[in-house]
């Protein structure tokens, strides 16, 4: 007896397995499906009669063995063929105009197959803060699947998730995915522009993908309807004017408010870095979304052909920056002072200008052709670029720290004649407690080898307010570089190039190998450095002591290693 | 997603897992041999850093050891910004603090939303380092916020434009977790060696 109503209750639990699993369509959806969801249910009928008599046992909670969903897949595709061969009448009639993508979101419940759809649906809404119309309630492998039109309602539902359970007290999840149009309002549009702009997603020349918030339960979904995130995405744009520009604007998301961006989905988006390369991909995509205003971060294709300016352009180069007029009063002031001194033959005034426990560094650059190498080589020793250093030794030496090393280094300097008048500042940070700036121009060498020399120099002072209102510098950086272009020399230099000797001398062994040491640190090439040395001659015992360690001399990879390395590695490309 | 069953989605979750414990072992066992950055993900601690932050708030550690920890900082850092700006510029901003400032050749941008407009507005870039200098920055002005001086230069093209040589500075600060360190920047200036004749 007993046994018997178990076969009968289990029998109808296999039914409306059957019964859920061909039919793709579900019952109580209230957009006017009712009509074509009878005929399906009609049509697969004679099928599931024909199902309920096979031999083979259906444990409706093991993953279907393969020839099941083999079937499974079949039944999808005639009930498709079905729809097809309906009158053109019979459609799904959405709260929209015709021939526009709404922004649709699919939702799925992971094993939802062992629900039933009313239970379902009612747990969900029970729960869910908002109510929703389900579109296209399906189960799709071992999922229970539906569409919903509205990014809130999308994210009320995935609120819900793992806050309802079922009979067996586990909990339900809830998916969502900013994914594909359910296939009733998909043929509302002609084909070919759904085809578009899934090719045109697809290539991934639309959207920002990484600025839209896709779910990190992304991963989850459905493969068949969208192997990527890429496919789907258009389809959740809305086709309407005024929403277009949101989404092209990063930051401005407003259609997707209350949604939280899942970071971790967007990791496994590759950058977009394609061009559209088909004109006819790009008039499609325009046409559906007129406000477009950059392709994916990159630049558009000309104007012309969009009828839009596209191009992306560099800012407009702007001079100093200094927050206000105060701060800029400030600034000026101290470079004023600080310079006076600097110039003045006798550096040892700074140390009024220092903190106590200041760091100073000193770096140099070579791009300005062969002028600058040798009015700069005479600060290459106390170059510290820890790009090509790697010893955390000589790191620390080449680092100045407290006042008095700082000022003793400085004072040993040539003397100069900064041109303030030409100077740029740029003022980047201010706190209660510290005020950083940067400041841009040349100076000539007033003695010395290169005297008359014209260098430029980017001097990052940061500084915190010191007695009677002056500021006091904690950190101080120096940058020194060649002069190239007549602009950045003021009426009061004239620059006087350094001219190299043509005839070079043999060099030892020794010296060889300092030079290709010399070449690999500083990174001039192999004759460069050798003029450089043949030039200055008397400062060579001075480079000396840079150079000696032999694992300094190593060509360094751009991730580097550190000095304790006991073998020189491969240059990599810099 | 912790009782799926089906292959396809834990593949997946795997993958994910795999990826994410891969950077926390790399970022933990290998800071000193300095593995290039080669994840495709997005990057939202750039810096870890295995060191326990306490033993740098005590007053005894020696100013070498900040000077190391900077120069660590600084390199991997340097190396994490212009390859994110050149091959993975809408993650950018992940890199700065909210309240970040950018001054760009005398353009300022501030904020996070700024700062993704005005990444998103520019061309796309090639960055060429050839100079980078850092300084542990002085507590008295960071009132013991960790924070370090990165000083680069070097070349950069933007897309339909000449190379520039460029410097650029950057402040970074710590922000330590139990596990290590990230470091975001707080502020950071950009100018073209030739600003004014462009």
């Amino acid at each position: 007896m007993g046994h018997s109503d178990q076969v009968v209750r289990r029998r109808a639990r296999c039914l409306d397995m059957y019964q859920r699993r061909f039919s793709n369509v579900s019952q109580p959806v209230s957009l006017g499906m009712h009509s074509s969801s009878h005929q399906q249910q009609d049509g697969d009928a004679a099928m599931q009669g024909a199902h309920m008599e096979s031999p083979v046992r259906y444990t409706p909670y093991a993953i279907s063995p393969f020839h099941r969903r083999g079937s499974f897949l079949k039944q999808d595709q005639t009930h498709v063929n079905m729809e097809r061969e309906q009158k053109p009448q019979r459609r799904v009639e959405v709260n929209r105009p015709h021939g526009t993508l709404g922004s649709w979101f699919k939702i799925t419940i992971p094993f939802g197959i062992k629900y039933d759809e009313k239970w379902l649906l009612n747990l969900i809404q029970n729960k869910c803060s908002v109510s929703f119309i389900p579109v296209e309630f399906h189960y799709e492998k071992m999922n229970a699947t539906f569409y919903v039109e509205n990014a809130s309602i999308a994210s009320a539902l995935k609120n819900v998730s793992g806050k309802i359970w079922d009979e067996d007290n586990e909990k339900i999840s809830i998916f969502v995915c900013p994914d594909g149009i359910p296939h009733s309002v998909q043929r509302e549009l002609k084909p070919e522009k759904v085809e578009q702009v899934k090719l045109a997603v697809n290539q991934q020349q639309a959207l920002d993908i990484q600025k839209l918030p896709i779910y990190s339960d992304f991963m989850t979904c459905d493969t068949k309807m969208a192997p990527n995130p890429r496919k789907g995405v258009a389809a959740s744009l809305h086709a309407h004017e005024e929403n277009i520009p949101k989404v092209m604007s990063s930051g401005e998301m407003d259609k997707w408010k209350g949604i939280e961006p899942g970071e971790k989905c967007v990791d496994r988006s590759p950058v977009c870095t394609t061009f559209l390369n088909n004109s006819s991909n790009i008039n499609s995509i325009l046409e559906l979304f007129p406000k477009l205003l950059c392709l994916d971060g990159q630049q558009s294709p000309g104007p012309t052909l969009c009828g839009l300016e596209a191009h992306k352009r560099l800012p407009t180069c702007k001079g100093s920056f200094f927050g206000s007029e105060m701060l800029k009063n400030l600034v000026l002031q101290f470079l004023q002072q600080y310079y006076l001194i600097y110039d003045s033959g006798d550096r040892r005034g700074l140390l009024g200008a220092y903190h106590n426990e200041a760091c100073f560094s000193l770096s140099i650059s070579f791009n300005h052709g062969d002028s600058a190498l040798s009015i700069l080589f005479k600060y290459f020793k106390d170059n510290r670029n820890i790009k090509m250093l790697q010893d955390p030794y000589l790191r620390g030496q080449l680092l100045k720290h407290t006042k008095r090393d700082i000022v003793d280094f400085l004072s040993a300097l040539p003397k100069t004649q900064h041109d303030l008048s030409s100077i740029l500042v740029d003022m980047w940070y201010q706190t209660e407690w510290m005020l950083c700036f940067s400041v841009n121009g040349v100076f000539k060498e007033v003695e010395g080898q290169s005297q008359g020399s014209v260098l430029a120099f980017t001097r990052t002072f940061i500084t915190t307010p010191g007695s009677s209102s002056s500021l006091c510098i904690l950190n101080d950086e120096l940058f020194l570089r060649g002069t190239s272009h007549q602009r950045t020399q003021s009426a009061l230099f004239t620059l006087v190039p350094t001219p190299f000797s043509s005839s070079m001398p043999a060099f030892s062994q020794e010296q060889k190998k300092m030079v290709k040491g010399f070449s690999a640190q500083s990174g001039m090439n192999f004759q460069c450095s050798q003029k450089c040395l043949h030039n200055n001659q008397q400062d060579y015992s001075r480079a000396v002591p840079v150079l000696a360690p032999p694992k300094v001399c190593v060509p360094m990879t751009e991730s580097g290693d550190l000095a304790g390395a006991e073998k020189p590695k491969p240059n990599s490309q810099s | 997603m912790r009782k799926f069953r089906s292959n396809w989605s834990q593949g997946d979750r795997e993958r994910y897992q795999e990826r994410s414990d891969s950077y926390r072992e790399r970022a933990g066992t290998s800071y000193l041999s300095r593995e290039r950055w080669t994840h495709q993900e997005v990057v939202t601690s750039p810096l870890p850093k295995p060191v326990a932050t306490s033993s740098l708030m005590a007053s005894s550690v020696d100013f070498k050891t900040y000077v190391d920890q900077a120069c660590r900082a600084a390199e991997e850092f340097v190396n994490i910004y212009y390859e994110t700006m050149d091959k993975r510029r809408r993650a950018l901003t992940r890199l700065y603090l909210d309240k970040a400032t950018l001054i760009w050749n005398g353009n300022v941008v501030s904020g996070l939303d700024a700062l993704n407009n005005f990444f998103d507005a520019l061309p796309s870039s090639e960055f060429q380092v050839n100079m980078l200098d850092c300084q542990p920055v002085h507590e008295q002005a960071t009132q013991s916020q960790t924070t370090v001086l990165v000083v680069t230069s070097g070349t950069v093209k933007f897309d339909g434009n000449k190379q520039h040589y460029f410097n650029q500075n950057f402040l970074l600060t710590a922000q330590s977790t139990p596990n290590n360190t990230v470091w975001k920047i707080a502020s950071d200036c950009f100018r073209f060696q030739d600003w004014a004749s462009t």
